[in-house]
């Protein structure tokens, strides 16, 4: 009973993780709340699937592929609808959230509703560990959710473009005067947050069907654990979802499963009144302007 | 080696820099004197393509209207709509005021991001010779930039200037809030840099640190160019003496 709560608390956790990732880098990195995180998922497993079911790539193919397409997407959608209002927060906020929702309700539109729409898993079967019987998928969103956030943590401080982009995040006009540019950092950043959604698709949506309302649940649950942790945060990002993760177990299981979504949504509601900043967020400082 | 003709900077309807026109000869050191808002970091930062930068932002999104006429010439080029980034490439490098760092990155993350768009092998030269200009940074190399002293972020930040490889580096304010030891330094090595065939062009509020090491100097009074002169011409004048040589 124990055992079996830890190994799916951490399960749970490692999905969230997972699925909130790409939404967090992308506005640690250029300050984007990308409201369309969630449509982003949606799309990756969509063309995951086409890719698989209509030009029968192998699934990793099709998989790779599908990353790869997405992190090109994530980079046009800076270069076409955020350039132009780059700096105006609401702005920013409503054309990725309108974006969101049109990619999301033309899958709908275009029939993507049954129950015919599911990825394959990397390994099929089961193992069982410690009494608890768990399937290698769930063992290999863990491992993915690990090796991401080792890779996250290379890149951000042993890459020149990894430094350039948070030396960007830091203090735009100081990057800029050393040879960074602003637009070239923005669009790495929602094209780096878009593929990292993709992964998450393609390793979470073959435990189940890829059902549409996916696309404004995980654009949900990106939004509770990074308000949780801190928005920004890296540390705030494990604690937030590794909380979240066995906070939504607890409640499914005592509760009843509808609970476990009442768990994200209560926690932004009550983050959001009691310390706005997060667990571990920071209040920027105020920074004079140029 | 730089040519400004007849520079104006708009903030919206305000003036910031008006007519402005002087030049920058290779191997000087220029001071740029001014009191606050004077339009000092107007002037540097429309050299180094920051004005123009925030200009095209301003634009797209329709915020403040931001407006550059004239001419800035550099090495015979019209530089008057480049993006920063093209200019760091020709040797433009401005160390912005109030010591700007990488504050969550160490020293030499700092001082390497320096050289973003150079080369391993050359970084790793300009690291050196940082080094050796600033021998207090040798042992605060993993030190984490924002728990450093104003006087360690100035070394740092002109440090950082120095890895991009500079022809022409504009320093903004070097020595405000400094220590009188720190100033010294940084007066030290400014002369140091210029030695390495680097001219440069540093603005301040108070003349009197650097003004001995100074070719010439010019001094803004809300963005007009009110007076120029040597060093010495701009110390014996008794109205620009009172005003910023403090007494
Ligand atoms: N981004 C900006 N938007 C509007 N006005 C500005 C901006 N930056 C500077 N100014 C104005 O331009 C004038 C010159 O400022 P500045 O160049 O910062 O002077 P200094 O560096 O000599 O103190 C000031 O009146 C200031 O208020
Ligand atoms: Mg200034």
């Amino acid at each position: 009973m124990v055992t079996n709560f830890l190994i799916y608390g951490l399960v749970n956790s490692a999905i969230l993780m997972l699925s909130a990732i790409g939404f967090s880098l992308t506005f640690g990195l250029s300050g984007v709340a990308n409201f369309a995180h969630g449509a982003m998922y949606l799309t990756a497993g969509f063309i995951a699937w086409m890719l698989i079911n209509y030009l029968g790539l192998s699934p990793l193919v099709a998989m790779l592929l599908t990353v790869v397409l997405m992190g090109i997407l994530g980079a046009l959608i800076y270069r076409i609808i955020l350039m132009p209002v780059r700096g105006i927060v609401l702005s920013e906020v409503i054309s990725t959230f309108a974006l969101g929702v049109a990619l999301i309700e033309f899958f709908r539109w275009k029939g993507f509703t049954s129950f015919d729409f599911s990825l394959p898993p990397f390994v099929k079967g089961s193992i069982e560990i410690f009494g608890v019987t768990i399937d290698y998928q769930r063992l290999i969103i863990i491992g993915i959710a690990l090796i991401i956030a080792l890779f996250l943590w290379y890149f951000t401080h042993y890459t020149n473009t990894g430094l350039a982009l948070r030396g960007m995040a830091q203090d735009e006009y100081t990057a800029l005067s050393i040879g960074i540019e602003s637009d070239w950092a923005a669009m790495l950043s929602l094209g780096l947050g878009a593929a990292l959604a993709s992964v998450a698709a393609v390793a979470i949506l073959p435990l189940g069907i890829i059902s549409i309302n996916l696309g404004y649940e995980i654009f949900l649950i990106a939004l509770a654990v990074s308000v949780l942790g801190g928005l920004e945060s890296t540390l705030g990002l494990f604690v937030g979802s590794l909380i979240l993760g066995y906070a939504m177990v607890i409640a499914s299981t005592y509760l009843g499963p509808q609970w476990g979504q009442v768990v994200y949504l209560g926690a932004i509601v009550i983050v959001l009144a009691i310390k706005p900043s997060g667990l571990f967020g920071k209040y920027k400082e105020l920074e004079e302007r140029v | 080696m730089l040519n400004v003709n007849n520079l104006m900077v708009f903030y919206e309807n305000a003036l910031a820099v008006n007519d402005l026109s002087f030049e920058i000869k290779q191997g000087e050191i220029i001071g740029l004197f001014g009191s606050n808002s004077a339009g000092k970091t107007t002037i540097l930062n429309t050299l180094s393509g920051l004005t123009h930068h925030l200009k095209v932002r301003e634009q797209r999104k329709g915020g403040t209207r931001i407006t550059i006429s004239g001419s800035i010439n550099y090495l015979d080029a019209d530089i008057m709509s480049l993006k920063p980034r093209d200019r760091v490439e020709l040797g433009i490098i401005l160390c912005r005021e109030r010591h700007p760092v990488f504050r969550d990155n160490t020293v030499e993350e700092n001082l390497k991001l320096g050289g973003y768009l150079r080369k391993a092998q050359e970084i790793k030269e300009s690291l050196q010779f940082v080094y050796e200009l600033f021998p207090p940074l040798i042992k605060l190399r993993k030190n984490k930039a924002g728990m450093l002293s104003g006087g360690e972020k100035e070394m740092v930040a002109i440090g950082m200037s120095l890895v991009a490889k500079p022809k022409l580096l504009l320093m903004d304010e070097p020595l405000l809030g400094l220590s009188p030891h720190m100033q010294a330094e940084v007066v030290r090595a400014t002369l140091e840099i210029r030695k390495h065939g680097v001219t440069v062009m540093m603005s301040e509020q108070y003349a009197r640190p650097i003004m001995p090491i100074i070719d010439r100097g010019y001094i803004i009074e809300n963005g007009t160019l009110v007076m120029t002169g040597t060093g010495t011409e701009l110390m014996d004048n008794p109205e620009v003496k009172s005003a910023y040589f403090g007494t």
